[in-house]
């Protein structure tokens, strides 16, 4: 585990790629942000939260794409754009790889589910709290 | 067997309000922030760590998740200070309690040698109290 000022220097790179995980990045700029050099960032990063800095740009790109394909209705294209990417096929199967489904099969398979547009089906969240906050038993 | 805890739920008064506190001044990220059908927000923050779970900071709400006299009684018990948001670990009790408090957090103890560690007891701004944890 890094220690409390490690921390705060590897904190301002996180926050600088969630701050700016619509842009291109690289690793050296990240490190930059941390004081870094590029791979001892990377031995760190990957050390403290378990996942490297390209897996943390990843996730918050697909999770960023999964609101906006449900709650928006730009096109699978323009939401690989807005999330930061330039090609639809790296995007597509770097979603793929996440969530299991492609783009639009998973907008077409949760606004099926809804009943309203532009919102998440309830099966979306956790059955317990689904139950809880909404009175919905999972079907 | 069961490997670890995912999610767990903080009531707070006010999503926006509690979701600037955990991000803003404890330094958390966001992990969903969701419409769900029935005006419902999905709301989930979580610490910069290895950690998996999630804190789902929900407002407690009339029908269908509680009834009027009892979502009442739950906002008024949150802002009476009735319930705890939970531990939160930190490697310098001292230094994050000295940032946190820089940043407007109350605390009610501060940072104090106990048989498990140092400790802080701080209060979001909803009125849950949280302790921050040196082991």
């Amino acid at each position: 585990m890094a220690t409390n000022c490690k921390l705060k220097r590897l904190n301002a790179g996180r926050d600088h790629i969630a701050d700016n995980y619509q842009a291109p990045l690289s690793l050296s700029g990240i490190a930059k942000c941390s004081y870094m050099s590029p791979y001892h960032f990377l031995r760190v990063f990957k050390d403290t939260y378990g996942e490297t800095p390209n897996e943390f740009l990843i996730r918050l790109r697909v999770e960023q794409a999964k609101k906006m394909l449900i709650t928006e209705n730009f096109s699978v294209s323009e939401i690989c754009e807005k999330v930061g990417y330039t090609s639809l096929g790296s995007f597509s199967s770097l979603f793929l790889k996440q969530v299991g489904v492609a783009p639009t099969l998973y907008r077409r398979r949760l606004w099926a589910l809804s009943t309203e547009v532009y919102r998440f089906p309830s099966q979306a969240i956790p059955a317990c709290y689904a139950y809880n906050f909404l009175g919905k038993l999972p079907k | 067997m069961i490997t670890s805890i995912a999610h767990t739920t903080i009531y707070v008064l006010n999503q926006d309000e509690a979701l600037d506190f955990y991000k803003n001044k404890l330094g958390f990220e966001v992990g969903d922030d969701m419409k769900v059908e029935g005006d419902f927000r999905w709301l989930t923050v979580y610490p910069k760590s290895k950690s998996q779970l999630q804190l789902v900071l929900a407002e407690p709400k009339e029908e269908p998740m509680f009834t009027k006299d009892s979502a009442e009684k739950i906002r008024s018990l949150i802002e009476e200070g009735a319930f705890g948001a939970g531990v939160f670990e930190t490697e310098n009790c001292q230094k994050t309690y000295e940032e946190l408090v820089a940043k407007g957090v109350e605390f009610i103890q501060p940072p104090t040698e106990q048989l498990y560690g140092v400790e802080a007891m701080g209060i979001d701004n909803s009125g849950n109290w949280f302790s921050l944890v040196q082991r």
